[in-house]
Order: C-alpha cells, then structure tokens, then sequence
C-alpha cells in the first residue's frame, strides 16, 4: 500500500515525455489530455500547487472526473521509461477525494460489509442468490443473468454471474475429506470472486493441487484483498482487511514455510504487496503449476483440448506481477498447437474492478476491441487468470453473440484431468458456448465426479 | 508544455488521415494523427512513411514537422522536412494559411512550407500536413557489427558510405552503453568490442543479399563480432541491444541530463574523444550512443543532482559539449529542438545578425508573441 511514497518526489519524476499515451487504454479511446497518466499526474501536480495557497482550491469535477477514469491497468506505468508510480499516485489521490467527499453510497454500504466481522459478504451473496432470481433472468447457455427490472449503474446488456447459492466454503465443507494430513500444506487464497460468485473455480484448483499431493488448506478467516476498496479510496478499510489477512498468515508461517496460492490476478497482485511475514510466499497459480511441471505433465499423460485456444494477459498478472511466461506455458501444454495469440493480449479488457460499473459505455468500448481480437483469433475457448477479467470477457462475447467460452486456465486443467485418458475418446471439454450446461445439471455433474472420486 | 502559466493547445483528436493519394504517393493527415499509425495504415497500400523517431508509438505528425523530427532511417530515407510537400497553417491572428502542393517541382514564391518545419510552434498551429511516400521496401536485413573501439567503428562507416552501400540504418553503441547493457542480451559481446554498430540494409531481397553481403566483405578485416538477422525475431533480439540502452543507462546514476548533438559523420571519433576528455575532468560519466549514419549522438552526463558538485560540474559539462558539437562543425540538437532548455547556448551556434534575421521572421508572423514565447530565443537582455 505505497509506504515510503514520496507523492512529490514521484510527480517530479515525470518528465512529460508522452510515452504513456501510447498504451492507455482511456486514451485511446477518449483522445483527452487529462484522462492520459501525462494529464493527469500534471492535475495532481497543480492540486498539490494549491494546498499551499491560502484557500485551498477545492476539488474541482474535473479533477475528480480525471481521477476516476483510470482502470489502475499499469500499462502506463510499464511503458514509463522514468518508473514513474502513476498507479500509486492515482490512489492516493482518489484517497484524499474519498476522505473529502465520502464514498459512493453504494460503495459505502458494501466495503462496511466488508469490515464487517461476521462475513457480511457470506450473508450478501447468500441473500443476493434469492434476490438476483427475482431481478434477472437467467441466460439460455445458464453462464450468467441479465436484468429484469430496473436497476441504478445495471443496463440490460451487463452480464452478472449467476451468484451461486452454496459459495465455496460450503461447498468444500460438503466436500469428502480428500487428503491425509501428514500431506504437505497449500493454502489457497481464493479471494471475493472464486470464493462467492464462481466457488466451482475454487473447487477446481483444490482438486488440481490435491492431485499434486497437497493437503488444501483455506481458512475461513480469509478476508476480501482489499484491491477494489483502495481502488475506490477507502484506504483505511484497506488497511484493515489487509491486517486481517496478515494475522491469517502470521498463523500460517508460525508453523513453518507456507505458499499461499491465488486464483485471481488481482488479489495476487495485491497480496504480493503486503508487508508477508519471513517464510511466507505468494504464488500465482501458474507459477505455482510451473514449479510442478513435471508431475503435472505425467497426470495430463498427453491428453489434449481439441478446440482453438486463446489468451488474455489480465493486468495484474502481466504487469502486476510481471507474469507472462507460466500461463503460456500451462495453455500450450493443455492445447500443444491449438494455442494462438491475440492481436494485442496484454491489452486491458475495461474491467478495472468496478470501473466496468461506474463507467459502463467506455468499458465497453475498451471491450470491444478485445472482442474484435478474440474474433479474428478464431478460437472458441478464451483462457485468462483472473475471475474479474472473465466476467467482463463473458459480457462482450455474450454482447456479440460469439460462441466462445471465457474461462480460468485452472478450470480447462481439472476439466482434463478429470477426463478420460488420451484415446478412449478425443477429450472434449464442455466448456464452448453451446455445450455449457445448465448450472442443474452442472451439479449433478460434480456429484458424479465426486462419486468418482471416491470409488 | 508552457514555460510559465499558459494555454496548452492540444490536437491530438485531430487525427483523420483524409486522404492516401497512391497515383501521386502523398498522404494528407490532420496533425493529431500519431506516426506509428500513419506508417502501420500506408504500410497496407505498400508504402513507406520513412521518418521513425523513437517516440513513433505516441508522437504526433504535427510534432514531428514542429520538430522536424528524425530517427535512425534518416541515414538513407532522411527526416520528416524531406516529406513535407503541403501544410495548412492557423496564424496567431486566426487567419489560415496554405502552403506547397502535391507537385514534386514547385518554386512559385517563397517556400513557406519548410520555414513551418523545425519552427517548434513559434509561428503559427499546423492544421493539415501533405505528406510524400515512398514504396515499401520488399526486404529487410539487420547486422550487429563489433569493433574494437569508435575509431574503427567510425572508418567502417565512411567505408561502406564511400562504396556507396548505404545502409538504411547505421546506429551505434559506445563502450560505456555496451558494458550498461551487457547483461540484458540474449547474447554475449565480447569484452574487447567497444564499439558497435547496429546496421540496416533494405531495398528488394537480392539486393539486401548483395548489400550485406558486400559490407561483410568490405568490414571483415577490422569486424571483431558479427551477427545478422532476417526474420522479425531474430532482429528483435538484435534492436533488444539498441532498445535496452535508455533503462539500462538510467540505472547508471540518479540523474542524467541527454543532449542530442550532431556532427559531420566523420567527427564522430573526434568528437566523441572531446567528450571522453570532458567526462574526465568534470568527474562523470558520460555515456554516448545514436544515430552514427546522420551524425547525430545522444550524449548523457550522469550524475546526482542533489549533490551540488555533481550539479555544477554537470553543468559545466554540457556547455563545453555544445561547445565541442560546434567546433567540429556540428550543431547544438539534431533532433530534439532547442525549446527552452537550449536557448541558453543558441548563440553558441549562430551569430546576432542570423539570430536577428530569425527573430524579424518571428515578428512579422507572431508580432504579439502568443505562440509558444520563451522557446528557441534566449531571452532578450
Ligand atoms: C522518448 C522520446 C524519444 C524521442 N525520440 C526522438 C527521435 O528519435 N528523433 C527525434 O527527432 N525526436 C525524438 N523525440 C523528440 C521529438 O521531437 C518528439 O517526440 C516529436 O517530434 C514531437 O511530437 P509530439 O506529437 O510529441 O509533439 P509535442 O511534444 O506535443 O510538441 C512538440 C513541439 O511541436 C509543437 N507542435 C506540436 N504540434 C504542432 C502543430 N500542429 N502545429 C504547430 N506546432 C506544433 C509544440 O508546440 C511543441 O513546441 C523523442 C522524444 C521522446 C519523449
Ligand atoms: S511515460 Fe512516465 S514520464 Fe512520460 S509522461 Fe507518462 S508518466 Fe510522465
Ligand atoms: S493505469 Fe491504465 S487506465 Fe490508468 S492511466 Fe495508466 S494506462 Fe491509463
């Protein structure tokens, strides 16, 4: 969280050369000054200017319009030949807005869950899973539920994953208890999304790290990342939920070396800055495979996707967290040739955490290309590390009516593993569009599998 | 930006390109429209905008014919004023002016169009640009080419120019930038290379084959390492060396201050030594590299700012460059522009009466000096 961050001295750094408007995806789409890094850091630069005067100035719309519209995507910040911290700046300016005007009261209500101690997020999903059925209808290919009645920052086109009713707490306590305990331990950091909105993402990785031989541990006293909530401002919530999640891992590295394993770009991205205690480690879940390359080669015994597959670098994996070798890596070792390239994959898909929300017509824009590139690439499966990335990939091909799955290179993996061997039958994944299946019958599915398992 | 409060004019919304006449190879843009694009869109009618500054990827057209910019093709193909045919121009005064034409013969009064490139927005807003083309080379070859020190890199140069093979790219590395970089490559270099040459050859694929393979011939005596790349990859990795000198020199030292003189190309060693001589005395490093086909040399003086010796040396230094840049015949910026950073050392480089006659044109086009005042002319005292 930007400790010793000297905002002047990063401002000062900037040399307003432009470089960053090369790769802003606002930019790019906006052609305006101020919502460039270049702009904005010389807006930030005059505000700084101002306190000093006697009336302070006061934050002007157009300085906060400024400051909002940034997906903290970091590709400014990696094309700044000065390391310029644009992203750090841009938050601890949106901090000062938020301490001046208060939060949105939407965001408000919601980070209070989150501080909350009694898993207020628990209590909303479960209740959202009611009310959502009420509020959307669910889509024929059953991937996720578009409105139904009118509701503020939602349009008919936004696409909402169906929230489950069993999140992934629930779902791993029914689940039979697979490993010995004299196994090695992983934790498994699922963060928000895996563990509320798409728990069979985190059951998925569980299963994959139980066949490496782990003992899965998730605790439950796991907090939210705290990404979007200093994203929208609120850095004291922030610090709390970072505190929460530190003392998790203070007991976890109390009894030894421990790697926590992520799911989502974001959250590893954010839990790579914490402040970890000694002999504690944070692993994205590629490079977690990677480091057990060979046994996980010697599961897969060569069984490959059949279908064209693609990939989406998400922000904070690619530039986050400078990751773009291991998820290559496990997609060709998935779909050997059937692998290929987006035009542009490092690009940002517009998602940026709630900007999606608050910012719907320019996300969309942003997503448009990204889904004109997943056209031209001609692949029917979609691969990216990070649920919030997939979400926003499952509105545009929705949008555009393409028969593409989006999905988590971990879900592509256990669905492989879990199909029959190479030869018995080509092993087709049931992850394309037409062939989803109605989330009914994806239970029944599990619960053969978990037969399976135990047979 | 404004050197003191101002009002910024930005146009980079202006950015149609309005028309790709391929009977008459021009182009007409709007000046917002970024020279990266304007080549990847003409690059699709098989044509070649050739300037390349390194800013391509975000420069705009307006700013490279402000600047009168150039990059590493300017050895063969020139810089930006080459392919200047026509501009439309708003006066300080509102009134719009149109200059040139699409003609390749034009001499009818005074060519206004070019007193507009290199002007750095002093005498009035650019708001269409003609631009002239050029077929788009069928192939291309990159060569890494070592030396043993400047000296020899230098009499390589001069020897392929005078055999009339004329690369469309000649860069060069001096030792400092090689040991920066040393670790960063996909491959090693030698340590007794201190001087390197990146080298382009373009033009239809039996000639590429022919050009490299002449200047091979012509440099094998003095070459102490030699590599060649045809493929997209291969000479990726080769520019990789090129492309990873600015961060690499940036970790040198806290600060550094880059100034982008030019010399005639066979001044490059002299000068180059004045600098060694110079980075002697003032107690810094200073790390050279750039454009050996043009003459053109980033020098960057590294040092700490917050040191105050370091500051005044460091200063120091960059007076006594400019100073060694024009005795040898060369000039204060081949790229870059004087702006306000350089209109201290101007007169380094002209005499009153041509700095006078710069500023009557000034005048009589800006007479109340609204556009861009404090760039180009020292202060009057
Ligand atoms: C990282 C980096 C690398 C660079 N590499 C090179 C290089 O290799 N070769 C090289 O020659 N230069 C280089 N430059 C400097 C180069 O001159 C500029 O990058 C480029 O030409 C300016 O274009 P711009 O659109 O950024 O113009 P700006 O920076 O916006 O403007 C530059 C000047 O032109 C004026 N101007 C801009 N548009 C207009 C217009 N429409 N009408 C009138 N005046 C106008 C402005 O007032 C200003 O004085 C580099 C700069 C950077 C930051
Ligand atoms: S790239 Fe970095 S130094 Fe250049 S203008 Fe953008 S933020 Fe400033
Ligand atoms: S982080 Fe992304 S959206 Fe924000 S200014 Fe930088 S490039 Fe633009």
């Amino acid at each position: 969280m930007a400790d010793n961050f000297n905002l002047r001295e990063e401002l000062a750094r900037c040399v307003k050369c432009g470089a960053c408007m090369a790769v802003c995806p606002i930019y790019r789409q906006t052609g305006r000054e101020e919502l460039v890094a270049r702009g904005k850091l010389a807006l930030v630069e005059r505000r700084q200017r101002e306190k000093e005067e006697p009336a302070a100035g006061n934050l002007s719309a157009f300085y906060r319009q400024a400051i909002d519209h940034c997906l903290l995507c970091h590709a400014c910040e990696d094309n700044c030949s000065k390391n310029v911290q644009i992203t750090a700046i841009i938050k601890e300016s949106r901090r000062e807005i938020t301490a001046a005007r208060g939060l949105h009261p939407v965001k408000k209500a919601l980070f209070g869950l989150l501080r909350g101690r009694f898993g207020g997020l628990r209590t909303l999903t479960r209740i959202g899973s009611w009310l959502q059925l009420l509020a959307w209808k669910r889509l024929p290919a059953g991937s996720g539920l578009r409105r139904r009645l009118p509701l503020p920052l939602i349009d008919d086109q936004t696409v909402i994953p169906a929230i489950p009713r069993r999140n992934l707490d629930d779902r791993l306590r029914r689940r039979p208890a697979a490993a010995a305990a004299d196994r090695p331990a992983v934790f498994f950091y699922p963060g928000c999304t895996a563990r509320y909105l798409t728990p069979e993402l985190g059951v998925q990785t569980v299963a994959v790290l139980e066949k490496l031989g782990y003992r899965v541990v998730v605790p439950r006293e796991w907090t939210c990342c705290g990404a979007v909530v200093e994203a929208a401002g609120d850095r004291q919530t922030a610090v709390e939920l970072q505190q929460r999640n530190l003392r998790v891992l203070a007991a976890a590295a109390d009894r030894g070396p421990a790697t926590v394993v992520t799911v989502c770009a974001t959250c590893g991205h954010t839990l790579k800055g914490y402040p970890l205690p000694a002999g504690c480690q944070v692993m994205d879940i590629s490079e977690f495979l990677y480091a057990h390359r060979q046994p996980l080669e010697k599961l897969l015994a060569g069984k490959t996707l059949d279908r064209r597959l693609t990939y989406h670098d998400p922000c904070h994996l690619r530039r986050g967290q400078k990751i773009t070798a291991e998820p290559r890596w496990l997609l060709r070792l998935l779909a050997g040739d059937n692998f290929v390239e987006l035009r542009h994959p490092e690009r940002c898909c517009g998602s940026g955490g709630s900007f999606g929300v608050t910012h719907k017509a320019l996300s969309r824009q942003i997503l448009g290309e990204k889904i004109a590139d997943l056209r031209q690439s001609a692949a029917a499966v979609i691969a990216s590390g990070c649920p919030g990335c997939l979400i926003q990939l499952n509105e545009g091909i929705q949008m555009e009516k393409l028969a593409v799955a989006a999905v988590h290179p971990v879900t592509l993996l256990a669905e492989l593993l879990a199909a029959p061997p190479a030869g018995e039958t080509a092993a087709a994944v049931p992850t394309s569009g037409e062939e989803k299946k109605t989330p009914a019958k994806s239970r029944r599915a599990e619960k053969t599998s978990h037969k399976r398992k135990k047979g | 930006m404004p050197v003191t409060e101002g009002l910024v004019v930005s146009l980079t919304r202006m950015k149609r390109i309005l028309e790709i006449d391929e009977e008459n190879l021009t182009v007409l843009v709007e000046p917002g429209v970024v020279t990266g694009e304007l080549q990847e869109e003409v690059g699709k009618h098989g044509l070649l905008y050739p300037p390349d500054p390194a800013s391509l990827a975000f420069s705009t057209l307006g700013g490279n014919v402000a600047e009168n910019a150039g990059g590493p093709r300017a050895v063969k193909y020139g810089v930006t004023g080459q392919y200047v045919r026509g501009l439309e121009v708003v006066l300080p005064d509102g009134r719009i002016i149109r200059t040139g034409n699409k003609c390749v013969k034009s001499v009818s009064g005074y060519d206004l169009t070019h007193l507009f490139v290199g002007s750095e927005g002093t005498l009035g807003i650019i708001t269409k640009i003609l631009l002239r083309l050029v077929p788009a080379p069928e192939a291309v070859q990159t060569m890494l080419l070592g030396f043993a020190d400047m000296e020899a890199a230098a009499r390589a140069i001069t020897a392929m120019i005078r055999r009339r093979l004329v690369p469309s790219t000649i860069e060069f590395l001096d030792r400092h930038s090689i040991d920066a970089i040393r670790d960063a490559l996909p491959f090693t270099i030698v340590d007794d290379v201190r001087a390197l040459l990146l080298v382009e050859v373009d033009g239809d694929a039996a000639q590429v084959r022919r050009d490299a393979e002449a200047i091979g011939k012509l440099l094998q005596d003095s070459v102490r390492l030699q590599m060649s790349a045809t493929d997209a990859a291969e000479r990726q990795a080769i520019w990789q060396a090129r492309r990873a000198l600015s961060p690499a020199i940036a970790r040198l030292a806290p600060h550094k201050i880059n100034e982008d003189i030019a010399v005639p190309v066979a001044r490059i060693p002299a000068v180059l030594e004045r600098f060694e001589s110079i980075s002697r005395q003032a107690g810094l490093p200073i790390v050279c590299f750039g454009h050996a086909g043009d003459g053109n040399i980033h020098v960057n003086v590294m040092l700490d700012k917050n040191d105050p010796r370091q500051a005044a040396a460091g200063k120091q230094a960059v007076r006594e460059i400019f100073a060694a840049a024009i005795e040898l015949g060369g000039t204060l910026s081949g790229e870059h522009g004087i702006g306000n950073t350089k209109s201290a050392y101007f007169s380094l480089e002209w005499d009153a009466d041509t700095i006078a006659a710069m500023r009557l044109i000034k005048r009589a086009f800006d007479p109340h000096n609204i556009l861009n005042p404090g760039k180009i002319f020292p202060p009057v005292s």
